[in-house]
């Protein structure tokens, strides 16, 4: 019933869409998959109104539409859950819910809130929430207010006559399994008065939930799958254009480091908060591991050894020298280089060009006497640039224009180019796609074998087993044990969710 | 797979299109006004409206702003002025001594806005307005509410003597524009204003340190406040402790109108240029085409909706894909 | 903005000044009984002295204040025996530091004030009667409010009336023209008081010169950059056909002359207004043709004189005529003729005022329209 046809889309230097046909029939799930800058997040604009095609046709019911903003979609049924969440924190959830359309309990001026609360309890129960509708929003679990923003969208039922199209963007990306499960249960229920477009990374998610599965790839859909058709390998091969490897976390790659070389050691060190008595050691060539759940001290001890946090007591050595001083800038000195997770806080400047971010932590070597000499920062940017296939239209394209796998490989090089040794990952793979996974993968055994330290917090347990060389696995801020993972020797996931939990 | 609207060009050559479309559509109602005579005359007025804006405009890429204008431009003008008496009343006489000293004093009140800002950890628009607040005091302790003359001709030369039509301050500001395009393109200092406007924990997190960045700006955005004054003085003749008067508005209405975003990180001295240039022409090409005075008022106003609507236009279209 | 440290230090200055004031006023009313026991039955003896207003920064209110410290000298005290009341600019702050020092001083009080704006006088002057203490105003109060109405209290209210004196300054102007050509006037804040009576002036010259045209008057805000800068587009605008200009004050007339020196203009005829000394200056060095002495020292002075002596039975002011009880303060007119006597006479020195000839320099009764 909603359809596109030869739907084109062009920014300057960018084919985003090329000529996708795309269509959803009542209470069907559909899922989108694709690498990251695929134009899958396109499509999705496309789809609920935020973008207009350049070209192509979209229909809904046989009808012409074209949606001028997301607005305009949402009053013809179609709404869209986002993955960043549209909730405004301090309010309450009936006022989230019915946000922008309060007039209907309005009387004399005045809202009337137990109607708003008696109708947003019903929203609530299409969602199967049992919440008080007057709680504030931030007092909320996570899964909860992705339900309450699901809840919200399905208000358009009330609205508009017809069928809904709703669109679920990485919608699992932040739950727990029995979280994910009570979703995709009450999204099978729903389809009885919806249709559903679901974009993950998960592929096994996809797969288990979607009736078809539109594969997309350098902007065009490249295959459309129905369910149990092809397995997760073939469907990620067709994404990816290439084999999955195997070894996926590029095992065979893994060589043994110098363990005669020390590059940083801890020795007792305790920090503010619960983190006591820590002591570790990398050396040249280590990936290092930190297991750990969220909140067990993984990022503070990356932050100490990046000089963003002050030890209250033991020692930190870097390459034989003893910190005193605790700021990023000695440790950037001393060529400690820091991957943060959140990519768009700490990671890369929107609105800076890729050059300009690349040699942010290391313009002392791009200028003499405080000038720049720019001919050379963006010959080192085009460097890297080819070197870790970075896609972009040039090394003065905007950072914050760039698909998140894009924007960490900038991260990356922006240390490596600088000549950091000692590299902090945390969560380096977050929010990226197969491919730009692997490309991650890749360069983490190439510092390797440059002789980089890598201090490791990863995304997932086999990504931390796969990748390296020794694991520490803390809990409440101490160590509880330290593995060996030369390959072959690995520890398996219950060796480590045994010491975790 | 990523790209940019064009709109997003469009909204970024905006201001030079309306300063485009404000000349045509004054020429029309009154030719007069497209007269090198007049373009001179609005740069006079322009140009040390021009420093104070370059200055607030580095101030304002780092998302922080800057308040003490006023109060600074009043104190080093009416220093100047007293400098340039006491080491002999002439350029030629030794006067001349008082323009490098002058841009020492505005980068040491800069410098003292900047510490206190950062050391105290006070928000940048109350340090600078405390700040601009003293340097007044300040000024009417020197003046005693009186006005201090500048009787040079080779100084006022400056306004009197036109190379090409232009008096030469206005090229002493189109050289102090190219320094400041100079600073903020091709400097470390000029990347780390874009940088901790864009990102302060990013910068921080690469290892810049942010507070120095800071203080930085701040003493340069007091030089060139000490380059606007001495502009005024050449200008005026004179100083007096509300020479800085109306500079705080006119400043940051133009870096806004010309499409700084007040937020930081994006625009640059070029917009300011640009802004400065609307504002003054508005001004005087009200007059030209003989507007009554109460109508400038709501232009002025209406004017300064604009910029707001527009910058937060420009922030809604920087959609990252 | 332009005021803060001058403010704070005169803040901290009136409030030691109070401090001392008030014991002073304790010691005081225990030896008034012994030594001025006979005379406190009819009128006050040794009032305590303030002058309220808005702040000392601008030269104006500086004369205005010195004035009245001159005349507090002249009867044997010193300058800390008169309270600077400092409004700032609020009216609810004028009235509650002059209840306040009613208050300490037991309404045995000479008071100098500007209410601030015209609305806050009747209070003011209510409050200083309820009080028992004795007033005089200047420039702000409301027309349907006369000292006659409220009694002995309100002493005297004088204020100057820029019209007749921007009249003669706009005749000068346009005899020096010639008696024809254009003239383009520069005014104050729109709506302010004398920026309007000082453009009414204008108008009223114009009547008798049918020949001379008012291109175009505009405000310049007292503000010497935008004089200039407004100047510059009327030159764009009006050309060669701006053969005068008439500035509301000085700090205009300032600005007018760099607009023109800018444009290489010589010898173009100009009055201001004020007389502030580089105005005067300007004047003798014939850069200007005339600007207008408003005296704001006597008028402090003669202010504060007027309370003081109504305030210990000098005289009582109900049985003075009324054009004794509202009137206009001086107004002279400084030409290039008489620049130089004028400057010797008020600028480089300050002249010996008597203060107790309170009408001499005055220039009649309040007339309303």
């Amino acid at each position: 019933m909603y359809q596109l046809a030869k739907v084109d889309k062009k920014f300057p230097g960018v084919h985003a869409l090329k000529a996708v046909d795309f269509q959803i029939g009542r209470g069907e799930i559909v899922g989108l998959v694709g690498e990251n800058g695929a134009g899958k997040s396109t499509l999705m604009k496309v789809l609920y109104g935020a973008y207009q095609p350049d070209g192509g046709q979209i229909t809904l019911d046989g009808r012409s539409v074209r949606f001028a903003n997301p607005r305009a979609a949402m009053e013809q049924g179609i709404g869209m859950v986002f993955q960043e969440q549209s909730l405004i924190a301090n309010l309450t959830v009936m006022e989230n819910i019915f946000l922008g359309y309060e007039q209907q309990f309005v009387r004399f001026g005045v809202i009337n809130w137990k109607a708003m609360a008696a109708a947003a309890s019903a929203q609530l129960a299409k969602v199967k929430l049992t919440i008080d509708p007057a709680t504030v929003t931030s007092a909320l679990s996570f899964a909860q207010r992705q339900l309450v923003e699901l809840a919200k969208v399905l208000t358009l039922e009330e609205r508009v006559p017809g069928n809904l199209v709703i669109l679920l963007d990485e919608p699992t990306s932040v739950l727990a399994e029995d979280e994910v499960n009570l979703l995709f249960k009450l999204v099978r229920e729903l389809t009885s008065r919806a249709s559903f477009i679901f974009v993950s990374h998960r592929m096994d998610e996809v797969m288990e939930l979607s009736d078809r599965i539109y594969v997309m790839k350098d902007g065009a859909v490249v295959d459309v799958v129905t369910r149990g058709e092809k397995s997760v390998e073939q469907i990620q091969h067709k994404m990816v254009g290439r084999n999955v490897d195997k070894e996926y976390y590029r095992e065979h790659r893994q060589q043994p480091f110098d363990a005669s070389k020390e590059v940083v050691k801890l020795e007792s060190v305790s920090l503010p908060g619960r983190i006591n008595d820590i002591s570790l050691t990398l050396h040249r060539g280590e990936v290092l591991c930190l297991v750990g759940t969220e909140g067990s001290g993984r990022e503070a001890i990356l932050r100490t050894i990046y000089g963003m946090r002050t030890p209250l007591a033991g020692k930190v050595t870097i390459k034989g020298q003893q910190i005193t001083q605790f700021t990023p800038r000695n440790a950037v000195a001393q060529g400690v280089g820091y991957v943060p997770r959140e990519r768009k806080v700490e990671g890369i400047v929107a609105g800076m060009n890729v050059y300009e971010n690349m040699t942010l932590s290391q313009m002392g070597r791009h200028s003499s006497a405080g000038v720049l000499r720019i001919a050379g920062e963006r010959a080192l940017a085009r460097d890297w640039i080819s070197k870790l296939s970075i896609k972009a239209s040039s090394e003065l394209a905007d950072c914050g224009n760039l698909s998140g796998g894009n924007q960490q490989k900038v991260v990356l090089a922006k240390w490596r180019s600088g000549g950091s040794d000692i590299m902090l990952l945390d969560h380096p793979t977050r929010g990226l796609d197969i491919g730009a996974k692997e490309d991650v993968y890749d360069m983490i055994r190439d510092m390797s074998e440059a002789g980089v330290g890598i201090v490791l917090v990863a995304d997932t347990l086999e990504e931390a087993i796969g990748l390296s060389h020794s694991i520490i696995v803390i809990k409440d801020g101490a160590i509880q044990k330290r593995f060996d993972c030369t390959p072959g020797a690995k520890p398996s996931l219950f060796d480590l969710l045994h010491y975790m939990i | 797979m990523t790209g940019r609207f064009t709109r997003e060009d469009a909204i970024r050559w905006a201001p030079l299109m309306v300063l485009i479309a404000l000349v045509i559509l004054f020429t029309a109602i009154n030719p007069n006004f497209f007269a090198l005579r007049n373009f001179a005359r609005i740069a006079v007025a322009a140009a040390p409206a021009l420093m104070v804006a370059v200055g607030v405009t580095f101030i304002i890429l780092m998302g922080s702003i800057d308040l003490s204008m006023e109060g600074a431009l009043s104190f080093t003008a009416v220093l100047f002025c007293y400098a340039f008496v006491k080491f002999g009343g002439t350029l030629a006489a030794g006067g001349w001594v008082a323009i490098p000293l002058i841009l020492l004093v505005g980068a040491a009140v800069g410098m003292l806005n900047g510490l206190i800002h950062v050391k105290l950890r006070i928000p940048s628009f109350m340090a600078s307005l405390a700040m601009g607040f003293v340097a007044t005091g300040a000024t009417v302790l020197l003046t005693g509410g009186g006005i201090v003359k500048i009787d040079d001709d080779v100084f006022r030369g400056l306004l009197t003597h036109r190379l090409l039509g232009f008096p030469l301050m206005v090229y002493v500001a189109g050289f102090c524009l190219l320094v400041a395009a100079f600073i903020q393109t091709r400097t470390t200092l000029g990347r780390n204003f874009y940088a901790v406007g864009g990102g302060e924990e990013l910068a921080h997190a690469s290892g810049l340190n942010v507070k120095r960045v800071r203080v930085a700006g701040f003493t340069l955005a007091g030089v060139f406040y000490a380059v606007a004054a001495i502009l005024q003085v050449a200008k005026l003749g004179q100083a007096e402790s509300v020479t800085g008067a109306n500079f705080m508005f006119i400043s940051i209405t133009s870096v806004v109108v010309g499409g700084v975003a007040l937020w930081g990180g994006v625009g640059g001295v070029w917009n300011a240029l640009v802004g400065v240039l609307i504002v003054n022409v508005i001004n005087n090409g009200m007059v030209v085409i003989g507007l009554p005075d109460y109508v400038q008022d709501g232009m002025l106003g209406l004017l300064v909706i604009i910029a707001v609507v527009l910058s937060t236009d420009r922030r809604a279209v920087t959609v990252v894909k | 903005m332009s005021t803060f440290i001058k403010d704070f230090i005169e803040r901290e200055t009136v409030s030691r000044r109070n401090f001392l004031l008030a014991s002073a006023a304790g010691m005081g009313s225990m030896a008034l009984p012994m030594a001025f026991g006979k005379g406190a039955a009819f009128a006050a003896e040794n009032p305590a002295l303030a002058w309220s207003y808005r702040d000392r920064a601008s030269a104006y209110w500086n004369a205005v204040v010195s004035g009245g410290e001159n005349f507090v000298e002249s009867l044997g005290k010193t300058k800390a025996d008169m309270t600077s009341l400092i409004n700032e600019g609020s009216s609810e702050k004028s009235l509650a530091d002059i209840k306040a020092f009613l208050a300490k001083n037991s309404g045995n009080c000479a008071i100098a004030c500007d209410a601030n704006d015209s609305p806050n006088a009747r209070p003011v002057v209510e409050a200083v009667k309820a009080a028992g203490g004795y007033i005089s105003t200047i420039w702000n109060k409301t027309d349907d409010l006369h000292p006659w109405d409220i009694g002995d209290n309100y002493v005297s209210h004088m204020t100057w009336s820029d019209e007749k004196p921007a009249e003669d300054t706009a005749r000068l102007l346009f005899a020096a023209m010639g008696g024809k050509g254009g003239v383009v006037h520069l005014g104050g804040i729109p709506a302010n008081n004398p920026a309007v009576e000082r453009l009414n002036g204008l108008h009223n010259a114009l009547k008798d010169f049918p020949e001379i045209e008012l291109l175009d008057a505009q405000p310049a805000d007292w503000d010497t950059t935008k004089a200039a800068e407004l100047m510059a587009s009327f030159i764009t605008r009006y050309g060669d056909k701006i053969t005068g200009v008439h500035c509301a004050n000085d700090n205009i007339a300032y600005g007018v002359l760099e607009a023109l020196k800018a444009e290489g203009i010589e010898g173009m005829p100009i009055v201001a207004y004020d007389g502030n000394p580089e105005a005067v200056q300007m004047v003798m060095d014939g850069k200007l043709l005339c600007t207008v002495f408003t005296n704001p020292y006597w008028g402090g002075g003669v202010s504060l004189a007027l309370a003081y002596h109504a305030a210990i039975g000098t005289f009582k002011p109900s049985e003075e005529p009324n054009e004794h009880r509202e009137f206009y303060g001086p107004t002279v007119m400084v030409t290039k003729d008489d620049a130089a006597a004028f400057k010797a006479k008020y600028m480089d020195s300050i002249p010996v005022y008597d203060w107790n000839d309170f009408w001499g320099p005055s220039n009649g009764g309040i007339v309303y329209k």
